[in-house]
This record gives C-alpha cells, sequence and structure tokens, in this order.
C-alpha cells in the first residue's frame, strides 16, 4: 500500500534521520524548541484526523492534552509510577474519555460540535481545579524531578517527541488508505450520502476521535513530564487547540504531511523571532491568524496558485458577494 | 432557596441575556460564530471606565458612546474581514474570530495594561430593603436597561425595513439577495448592532464587577450555554436561556459552593446537547 508514496516515504526517512543526528550538533536551546516543534507537529497532526479526515471542528481537543498532562502528573506523583507508564495510562485515559465523550456529542453537527468541545474543554478544567484535594487545584501541580542530567533529560524528551510524531504522521498515513479513511472523507463531504451508501458513521467517528485524542494525550503526558510542573492555565489552554487548527489550515487541511509542515513554519517564526517580544507575541499570532485566512484560507499551496497582492485582495473585498 | 437568591439570579440572569443577544444574532444570521464577542464586551466595559476616570461621566451615560464605538468596529471587521470567508466554511470563520480575538485582547492589554479595574459611581453599593429581600440600586438599573434593550432589538428587527432585510437573510440567504438585499451590507450592519450589544453589555458590567482585558473569554462561554439552551434565531430563547443560566448559577453557587459556578454553565450544556440535541425550545440547527 506504500508503493505510491516511495518518493515520500524516502523524503520522509532521510528528514527523519536528519532529525535523529540534529542533536549532536546543537546547543540546548535549539533543542528545546525544536522539541516544541515536535510537539505542535503531534497535536496538529492528531487533530487532522478528527478534523481534517472527518471534518469535525474540535477547537475543544486541548481537553485531551490537559487529560494526558494530568493523568501522567497524578500517576507519577500519587503512584510513583516511571514516567512512561504514566504518559501510556494517560493516553488510554484520554482516548476512551474521546469515545465515552464522542459516543455523546459526535451526533452534533456543525458549530454544535465545536462548541460542546469547548464546553467539555471548560467543565474538565473547572473540575481540575475544584478538586484541589486530588489534582492541586488551580495553583497546578510539581511533579517528581528526573535523576538525571540536565542534557540528558532534554535529549530523552527531543527523541520521545520525534518518535512520537513520527507514530502520529504513520497513523494519518495508515487512517487515509483505510477503509476507515475513506470513510471519514465520504462523511466530511456529506454524512447523510456516506451512512447511505452503507458508512455506519458514529463508528467511524469515535474511531477517528478516539486516534485523534491518544496521540494527543500522549503529547501532554510528555509535555508534563517535560516542564516538570503543570497548572490547569497551561494545560487545558484553549489557544493551544486553536493554534493548531491555523497549523493545520496553513499546511493543508485533510493532508498527511501539511499539518506537522504547517506546526514547523509557525513554531518555529513563533519560537525564533516574535517569541522574542514577550508583550506582542500574543498580538502577532492574532495577526498571523487573521492572515492566514484572509489571504490563503486553502493553506500554503495557494501561494503558488494566485497572485497574493494587495490589489487582489481590494478586489476581493469589492466584489464580496457572501 | 429563598427570594433573595432568585432575584439574585434573575439580576445576574439579565445580564447573560444581554451577553448573549448580540452573539445570538451574529450565528443565527449569518452562521458566523463570533468568538471576539466577549472581548467586544470588553471593551465596551473599557470605554465606560475610560470615559469615567477622565471625565467622570456617569457610566450609564456612556453607553451610548460604548455601542457607537463597538458597533463601527463590528460594521468594519464584518466589511473588511469576515464577509471575505463567511461562505468558506466552518473552520475558517471560527479561527479568523479566534485570531480577531486574540489582537483585540492584546491591543487592549497594551492599552490598559492587566490590572484590575472597575467603575464606582457614588451609588454603587447602595440599595433599597423590601420587606427581607434588598434590591441594589445598579442591578435594578441594569435589569431595566437590558430589557429596553431586548425591546429595541425585537422591534428593530420586526418593525423596520433593515430588521426585516436581516431576518429575510438569515431566513433564505439567496431568496433575499434575489428580491434585491444587499446581503454583504446586511451581514456587516447585523455585526455591527451584534457588536453595540456587546458593548452597552461591557459597560452594565463595567459597574458590577472588576474586569481585566482577559475577561472576554468567561463571557463567550456564558454566550454558548445560552444559545444553547435558548435555540437560536430570535429574542425569546435568550431571554430564556439567559434567565434560566442565571438563576441556576446563582442557585447552584448557594448550594454547592461558589467554586462550582463556573462549571455548573458548561456541564448543563454539554447535558443538553447530549440529551436535547435540538434545545429546550427546538434548536434550528444550520
Amino acid at each position: 500500500m506504500f508503493e505510491k508514496n516511495r518518493t515520500l516515504i524516502v523524503i520522509g526517512t532521510v528528514i527523519g534521520i536528519g532529525f535523529v543526528i540534529l542533536p549532536f550538533f546543537m546547543e540546548g536551546y535549539w533543542i528545546r524548541v525544536i522539541t516544541s516543534i515536535f510537539m505542535y507537529g503531534i497535536i496538529t497532526a492528531a487533530l487532522n484526523i478528527i478534523a481534517g479526515y472527518a471534518g469535525y471542528a474540535a477547537f475543544g481537543n486541548v481537553v485531551f492534552f490537559g487529560m494526558g498532562a494530568y493523568t501522567t502528573a497524578l500517576l507519577m506523583l500519587r503512584l510513583g509510577l516511571v514516567w512512561w507508564t504514566g504518559v501510556l495510562v494517560g493516553g488510554i485515559v484520554g482516548a476512551t474519555y474521546a469515545v465515552l465523550l464522542g459516543s455523546a456529542i459526535l451526533r452534533l453537527k456543525g458549530p454544535y460540535f465545536a462548541i460542546a468541545t469547548l464546553g467539555i474543554n471548560r467543565a474538565t478544567e473547572q473540575i481540575v481545579i475544584n478538586w484541589g484535594s486530588f489534582t492541586g487545584g488551580g495553583k497546578g501541580i510539581t511533579l517528581p524531578l528526573p535523576q538525571m542530567e540536565v542534557k540528558d533529560f532534554y535529549g530523552l524528551i527531543y527523541y520521545v517527541m520525534l518518535g512520537l510524531l513520527a507514530l502520529t504522521v504513520l497513523a494519518n498515513l495508515l487512517v487515509i488508505k483505510s477503509r476507515l479513511g475513506y470513510a471519514l472523507r465520504a462523511i466530511r463531504d456529506n454524512e447523510d450520502a456516506a451512512e447511505t451508501s452503507g458508512i455506519f458513521a458514529p463508528r467511524s467517528k469515535i474511531m477517528a476521535w478516539c486516534l485523534s485524542a491518544f496521540f494527543t494525550s500522549l503529547a501532554g503526558g510528555i509535555f508534563a513530564y517535560w516542564f516538570s510542573f503543570i497548572e490547569p492555565a497551561t494545560v487545558f489552554d484553549i489557544s493551544i487547540s486553536v493554534k493548531a487548527f491555523v497549523m493545520m489550515m496553513l499546511g493543508g487541511v485533510g493532508t498527511v504531511i501539511g499539518p506537522v509542515f504547517g506546526a514547523f513554519l509557525i513554531e518555529l517564526i513563533s519560537e525564533t523571532i516574535w517569541g522574542k517580544f514577550l508583550t506582542l507575541h500574543m498580538l502577532i499570532l492574532g495577526m498571523i491568524m487573521v492572515g492566514v485566512v484572509i489571504l490563503i484560507p486553502r493553506g500554503m499551496v495557494e501561494i503558488f496558485k494566485k497572485k497574493l497582492t494587495l490589489a487582489a485582495l481590494w478586489n476581493r473585498i469589492k466584489n464580496q458577494s457572501v | 432557596m429563598n427570594l433573595q437568591v432568585i432575584l439574585n439570579g434573575i439580576f445576574l440572569g439579565a445580564i447573560y441575556v444581554n451577553v448573549a443577544l448580540g452573539f445570538s444574532l451574529a450565528w443565527g444570521v449569518m452562521s458566523v460564530i463570533n468568538v471576539a464577542h466577549g472581548t467586544m464586551i470588553v471593551i465596551g466595559a473599557f470605554v465606560t471606565f475610560i470615559l469615567f476616570r477622565t471625565f467622570a461621566m456617569d457610566p450609564f451615560l456612556s453607553i451610548p458612546v460604548s455601542m457607537a464605538v463597538l458597533s463601527i468596529i463590528g460594521y468594519f471587521v464584518q466589511k473588511y474581514l469576515v464577509n471575505l470567508v463567511v461562505k468558506m466554511g466552518l473552520f475558517l470563520s471560527l479561527v479568523l474570530t479566534f485570531g480577531l480575538d486574540l489582537l483585540l485582547v492584546n491591543i487592549v492589554l497594551l492599552i490598559f495594561t492587566g490590572d484590575y479595574r472597575s467603575v464606582t459611581p457614588s451609588y454603587s453599593g447602595t440599595f433599597f430593603p423590601l420587606g427581607k429581600i434588598t434590591l441594589p440600586y445598579v442591578r435594578v438599573a441594569i435589569l431595566l436597561i437590558c430589557i429596553l434593550l431586548t425591546l429595541s432589538l425585537q422591534i428593530f428587527l420586526t418593525r423596520t425595513r433593515t430588521g426585516n432585510a436581516i431576518r429575510a437573510t438569515a431566513q433564505n440567504r439567496e431568496a433575499a439577495e434575489i428580491v434585491g438585499v444587499n446581503v454583504a451590507k446586511i451581514y456587516a450592519i447585523t455585526l455591527g448592532i451584534s457588536a453595540a450589544l456587546a458593548g452597552a453589555c461591557g459597560s452594565l458590567i463595567s459597574m458590577i464587577q472588576s474586569f481585566t482585558p482577559f475577561e472576554g473569554g468567561f463571557f463567550i462561554m456564558k454566550a454558548f450555554i445560552i444559545c444553547v439552551l435558548g435555540g437560536l434565531g430570535n429574542v425569546w430563547g435568550v431571554i430564556l436561556g439567559g434567565l434560566l443560566l442565571g438563576v441556576v448559577e446563582t442557585g447552584g453557587a448557594t448550594v454547592l459552593g461558589t467554586g462550582f459556578q463556573e462549571g455548573i454553565g458548561a456541564i448543563i450544556m454539554i447535558i443538553v446537547l447530549i440529551f436535547m440535541p435540538k434545545g429546550l425550545v427546538g434548536l434550528k440547527s444550520k
């Protein structure tokens, strides 16, 4: 099934090997930046499964990131488990949460689904905040510190994130080539027609969201171990999901590698250029989001396809027909 | 649960009706979920704050000013940004308004910093005792203004030419276009009105709570919940949803503790969505 993508696989492997040997030539700062890029790549690629293929606007997907982070933190702290067991259990907890919620709210269409996911994120965050005796509440929770050299620790996180990113991309590839992928895309284009032609939509959608949640939760768990301090305001921050949406749209919705590419581009620019302006950081992110939507709503491929001039934009505004 | 709690719930509910009124209008007419609506409310509060601080202007008198400022912002945001993508689906308009929200929050933050602000005219904190219950003057006035705004919107939508055009566009965009409605212009006017209502709401809220530039997310969540509870497309659904949320939150906070006030609404919304996907009064899904 991979024959058609042989060139892609080769390029992917080369880039992968590149990233594997990269840490030997880099300082700590760049390892941190690239690890953070990998993390957004995972979140975006995972989001792509439910939002890109199935067309369901899961704007509250960050809830799984928070679930994974908190499960890992609590398992390590309260039960003394090893970090990777915590991360794995976190992934399973997140996936289970998605199956339970999905069977209820994946029936909702369009904006109602988007709002329901936002509500679930808010409700979960509130539960974590109010259940302070167990979760540490609004002021956050500190994880046990890793028993190794700082340099080795950051290297470890780098490789774990890279491996998970590779797995998430592989999952995307497997989904898109499988019956599930065809079902999801049929659902995206016309759900009623898909059901008429024999696709059991609820199961497909739940499977897609479950996969998406699994990888997002794993990323959250690794993030918790990496930062060794988490608080509800950080790990349930809705702007993580929204950023992932922008990255996905920039790279190309519903493609395998596009969302990861979008994540690389935005997170690299974010960390290296406008991350330096502490007070303007979010302002510039807002401008990028508006700019991407207005100028290249169909993603980066559009840059090569049409003229991006002020005159062209002015024409669109003048001749707008909504 | 005593009378005072219910009354407080209604006072809170009146504010919530006002929070959701403009948001529901934009959603119902254009199918645009304006995530920046919450921050537009915050901007309204800051307009009142700055007028109160510099000119000692009475906060109630500053309502028209914040409505005017916000309606201009809303009109141009729709005309030059949202109109370009409104036809292209949910992802784009949601990400666009999220981006606008970030922009607006951070512009307000640059101007006013993140400090807590409040507007405290001389009569704030005074109340009218009525037997066992107390009626704070400010809250009563806010309730009256909310009723006034809601009625004005209803009359505008049903009795004026522009209002009829807005309702026609909401019902059927193509048909409205065929009979000569300039849909792009109507959309810009709709978001202008929606934002003006947010401005009025912000002015009112500035009198009853302290606020920072980051308060928008709190209001937008309330607007989501109210629209789900009450359904879209008419003013009465918003009134029902807003009052219900106000009473349930106040009652819930009394019974369970104030820490749960925020979560209650979100959980109710999810339950309603799961068990009554059509909303309490029959949700018009678009």
